[in-house]
């Protein structure tokens, strides 16, 4: 059986490369795909422990989670479309309409 | 009974207020018969009224209002002579203005403002206490500003209108101020007050007058003169009542000759025992009101509109009642009747001769006495009935204006046999210029040739009926009943015992009799009012007066006062028996008739110089001071509040990425902070 740590491990890595992509990068399309890094790795931790401790509730919780992104991946692309639409780019740099 | 319905005289011209101002526009003639119809419906109030409580009855109804206040309608001997002449006068320009107004396309507004003038005029005079009157008061100057910028298209009149509202209001800040004043004295005189009464009722004043220190006394009767000079146009505040003359004629004989300008010699009257009790209160009154009769009947001389004659008479008349009241040093509360004598009648008549005035100007179309002339052939009824009015104000014997007049003049001449003569040689000189510019007035519109091109027709019935009316009364009031006019004003006081002897003592007048050793000064003092002086006697109004001694020559000195007055003005001014041209004793040049044809040059010297430069000059130096230091202040923290906004909002970048590396900073740092706290043990 597969150590826990090499599964925590991963989805460290996982997060750590979605939260650097989310400060670094500028297109609104990397940034969606970073927040579903941030996402999975949180389900690979849930799944990891449900199965190292005899339970399911951890696999339900990753069920549940899979669902709440496919929602917010739905909603955010939207408003990526409407921000094209809108300036005719998704560059998040040139989109300062929030600016003080 | 009726006594049940007296809050009435008040609210029905309130009603006909509100049904002329939303429903005016509806009815015939703005409504005007709405109007006519409260007032008329209080005048038959008031008679009720006096009829169950003549001769020795007073009515007192009061309610709670909030804190020490109340509201309440009190109605004396005092008070109700001045409810029947008002509703009646009242009423009787209603009806004149249903024709004087007809055609206007205003008339709604004026029957509703109108109305609103009669509610708060009766409302000020049976008001029981002196916030309710104080109230009632500023009402009927609300109202007056109002109706003088009726037409107020016409740039003079909206400008008449602010002069008469401005000037009004700082005697009415006085007036305030001797309210407040008295207030606080009553209040701390910490007086047990029976349930129903309050402090500022007038009974209550009465009675606890002889508590409050003396020289508390004259200052609160100071401020409440300011009041009545600024109301009844006494100099230095008479500036805004010929000016006022821009209003509807009919306006002019409510408001600023019949009505409201008396209040201020009402509110002395009301306030009498105060007056008395303060010392130089009444030497304060007698002083201003002389001088006033003297200095506008000067003026009066040389007008040229025939509204303006009219409105210099009224202060000059008005100037008459105060000195009448301001005499009472010597004589005591007798001088509240003889005051008010010639008040009501003088209401007649001046309102008589305003009346007329409008039915001339309605059909000559000016009221420039030099476009006039020989009117008289074509207004039989106005001619006539102007005649009487201007007979009774000129003091021709046997008319109104004799009997009161003269006996003012009688008061004065006692208080200047005890006290100084001036007043009375101030009110003799001006009962001469009286006689003079009213017939100068007359002759010149009624008779001689005609100087311009008018229309040739008599007023509509609904304009002389009134004035034929009002001409019964100003001929026949004088007669009736004079003596008993005086006693039923005497008993006045005697409802609410005020001690006049204890009072005299606090105002100082005993002393001033005993220095000029009159020999009656007890008896003045403690006998006058209580049993009626004048009345007592009976003989008609010279026979009065013998109880007090007058030489006779004083008493028919008004007589020839009168009829060398008219007589003078008629070798001036009738063609019949005309010896002098006026422009050839004065030339246009004359500095004293330039004088008295700008007025004294008040206008000079109040707008111009006063208002233009101390006034203008210290408003400039507070505009100053409010801009640089008070606003200054305020705007420099505001600005350094701005400012630090300025810096502070930059963290709103607009950049997604910028708030997630804070986001994440701030995890990692709450991950430390809570990290390090668990090694150190404190969580």
């Amino acid at each position: 059986m597969i150590p826990l740590e090499l599964y925590i491990l991963l989805a460290s890595t996982m997060f750590t490369i979605g939260l650097y992509g989310l400060v670094t990068q500028k297109n609104g399309v990397k940034l969606m795909m970073c927040i579903e890094l941030l996402l999975n790795s949180a389900n690979i931790n849930l799944v990891a422990f449900s199965a190292y401790q005899p339970n399911v509730n951890g696999q339900v919780f990753a069920l549940f989670s899979i669902a709440l992104a496919a929602a917010e991946a739905g909603v955010g692309f939207a408003i990526l479309i409407t921000l094209y639409r809108l300036y005719g780019t998704i560059d998040l740099d040139n989109i300062k309409a929030m600016r003080w | 009974m009726y006594a049940d319905y007296a809050y009435l005289i008040v609210a029905l011209p309130v009603l006909a207020f509100l049904l002329c101002l939303f429903l005016g526009w509806h009815l015939p003639r703005g409504g005007g018969f709405i109007t006519v119809l409260a007032t008329f419906g209080a005048l038959l109030v008031s008679l009720g009224i006096f009829s169950e409580t003549y001769p020795s009855e007073i009515i007192h109804q009061s309610m709670p209002w909030f804190a020490n206040f109340n509201v309440g309608i009190l109605i004396d001997p005092l008070a109700l002579v001045m409810l029947l002449m008002v509703s009646f006068v009242v009423t009787l320009i209603h009806i004149y203005g249903n024709g004087y107004m007809n055609g206007d396309p205003g008339a709604a507004r004026y029957f509703a403002e109108a109305a609103l003038f009669s509610a708060a005029m009766l409302g000020l005079v049976y008001a029981d206490n002196l916030l309710q009157l104080f109230i009632f008061w500023e009402l009927v100057g609300l109202c007056s500003y109002l109706l003088i910028g009726f037409w107020y298209r016409k740039p003079s009149a909206a400008a008449a209108a602010k002069k008469a509202f401005l000037t009004t209001r700082v005697g009415d800040v006085l007036f305030l101020a001797g309210i407040i004043l008295l207030y606080n004295n009553l209040a701390s005189l910490n007086i047990a007050l029976k349930p129903g009464e309050y402090l500022l009722q007038f009974p209550v004043i009465y009675a606890h007058l002889s508590e409050i220190p003396a020289a508390q006394l004259t200052l609160i009767a100071l401020g409440l003169l300011g009041g009545a000079v600024g109301k009844s146009g006494q100099f230095p505040l008479h500036v805004w009542l010929p000016d006022a003359m821009e209003g509807p004629t009919t306006v002019s004989a409510m408001i600023h000759a019949a009505t409201m300008v008396t209040a201020g010699v009402y509110l002395v009257a009301r306030m009498f025992p105060l007056f008395y009790a303060a010392p130089y209160g009444l030497t304060a009154v007698a002083a201003v009101g002389a001088f006033t009769a003297l200095f506008a009947a000067t003026m009066g001389l040389t007008a040229f509109d025939i509204k303006r004659v009219l409105a210099f008479s009224t202060v000059s008349q008005l100037g008459f009642m105060m000195a009448g009241l301001g005499v009472g040093a010597a004589v005591g509360a007798v001088a509240v009747g003889v005051s008010m004598f010639h008040l009501i009648g003088h209401s007649f008549f001046k309102s008589l001769l305003f009346l007329c005035a409008g039915s001339v100007i309605h059909a000559v179309n000016t009221n420039d006495l030099r476009e006039m002339g020989g009117v008289g052939k074509y207004m039989k009824w106005t001619m006539y009935t102007m005649l009487i009015g201007s007979l009774s104000l000129a003091g021709f014997p046997l008319f109104t204006g004799f009997f009161s007049k003269d006996e003012i003049i009688v008061i004065a001449y006692e208080y200047g046999t005890m006290i100084n003569f001036l007043p009375y040689i101030f009110l003799v000189l001006a009962a001469v210029l009286t006689a003079i510019y009213t017939f100068r007035m007359w002759f010149s519109v009624f008779t001689g040739k005609e100087r311009s091109n008018y229309a040739h027709h008599e007023s509509p019935w609904v304009m002389l009926g009134p004035l034929v009316i009002l001409a019964v009364f100003a001929f026949g009031f004088g007669w009736a009943g004079q003596d008993d006019f005086y006693s039923y004003l005497d008993s006045t006081f005697e409802h609410y015992d005020v001690d006049f002897v204890e009072l005299s003592v606090i105002g100082g007048h005993e002393m001033l009799e005993a220095e000029h050793g009159a020999s009656a000064a007890e008896g003045e003092h403690g006998v006058a009012p209580v049993e009626g002086g004048h009345g007592e006697a009976g003989e008609g109004e010279a026979g009065g007066e013998e109880a007090h001694g007058e030489p006779w020559y004083i008493q028919i000195l008004p007589i020839f006062v009168a009829i060398g007055g008219i007589l003078l003005a008629g070798l001036f001014y009738w063609d019949k028996i005309k010896k002098f041209d006026p422009s050839q004793v004065t030339g246009d040049k004359d500095p004293i008739r330039q004088m008295l044809l700008k007025g004294y040059y008040q206008h000079e010297i109040m707008t111009g110089w006063f208002a233009e430069t101390i006034v203008y000059g210290t408003a400039l130096i507070c505009n100053m001071i409010d801009i640089k230091l008070v606003d200054g202040w305020l705007n420099w923290f505001s600005a350094s509040v701005m400012g630090f906004a300025q810096h502070v909002r930059k963290v709103q970048t607009g950049i997604v990425q910028n708030y997630v590396t804070a986001l994440v900073l701030g995890v990692v740092v709450l991950v430390v902070v809570i990290t390090l706290a668990m090694e150190v043990g404190l969580v």
